[in-house]
């Protein structure tokens, strides 16, 4: 199944989501596809006038534009998930995770979808890593 | 690029006794027609996605738990991320965070591997201001 993974970026999501036998759907996916297009809309990135409408679908005209870009990234991901998994309070916020409101409004379009969701918090100590990794691991073998 | 062809980071836990240099001759050594790059956390990896998940495969039963690994949106050597062309590193930041937790992963995909009892753990919370004052006023006195 196709599982949303959020902070989108993550490695351990990513790694762990894949090692249960799942397929991660994360930014580096999405990005991919620019960056690698031989198109030359717009260098270096490839973003084009329909990736600007495409974040009109999910914020309206007077959301900041930063947020309308990401989520132009990261809409059609959720759209795509068939389950998704958010981790909660990540310490890291840069780049594309580092604008707070893009990630309230991609948490709240993915408990709009009603789609099966687990949300855990990110660990800090070895009994929080166990919780987190055995809920993970029950969450995704109970969707296949 | 192919949409067949991928691009993917081996990151090895700062705990585990294999070495990046260790990773990268155990793919060169596996002799599949893949690019390998060995980096400060691991390899990078690229060629045909079947090829790559291959290599992927054999080089993580070196240490199961403790080898991780992600995709990469950028090609190896990409002019727009490559630091020998001044390319910037915008993903290294939260890679490196999340390197420092690995051996706390490993430890809980031991942990699932003997199928232990999931157990909600007390979290720290902030010291609420009551106590605090409270704190405050007994060495007060």
């Amino acid at each position: 199944m196709k599982i949303f993974i959020d902070p989108p970026n993550s490695l351990i999501l990513y790694d762990l989501v894949e090692r249960f036998g799942h397929e991660p759907l994360s930014t580096m996916g999405a990005l991919r596809e620019k960056v690698n297009t031989l198109e030359m809309d717009s260098p270096p990135l490839n973003i084009t006038h329909e990736d600007v409408q495409k974040g009109l679908k999910y914020a309206g005209i007077e959301v900041p534009s930063g947020i309308r870009g990401r989520l132009a990234v990261f809409g059609p991901l959720v759209d795509e998930a068939e389950a998704a998994i958010i981790m909660e309070d990540p310490p890291y916020a840069f780049g594309c995770v580092g604008c707070h409101r893009t990630t309230l409004m991609l948490k709240y379009l993915i408990r709009k979808r009603n789609i099966p969701l687990l949300e855990v918090k990110y660990p800090t100590s070895e009994d929080e890593a166990r919780t987190m990794v055995g809920k993970i691991k029950e969450f995704l073998e109970g969707l296949s | 690029m192919s949409e067949e062809t991928e691009t993917r980071l081996i990151v090895v836990a700062p705990d585990s006794e294999i070495t990046p240099d260790h990773v990268t001759r155990f793919i060169h050594a596996l002799e599949l027609p893949i690019t390998v790059k060995e980096t400060c956390y691991g390899a990078i990896i690229e060629g045909k996605r079947e090829l790559v998940r291959k290599a992927l495969q054999e080089v993580r039963k070196l240490d199961p738990n403790r080898i991780c690994s992600k995709i990469r949106g950028f090609p190896m050597g990409d002019m727009r991320r490559c630091r020998a062309h001044h390319g910037s590193r915008p993903g290294f930041p939260q890679l490196e965070k999340e390197w420092e937790l690995l051996p706390l992963i490993a430890e809980g995909l031991r942990s699932a591997e003997r199928g232990e009892k999931i157990e909600e753990p007390e979290r720290k919370v902030k010291l609420p201001v009551k106590e605090l004052k409270k704190i405050v006023e007994e060495v007060s006195q």
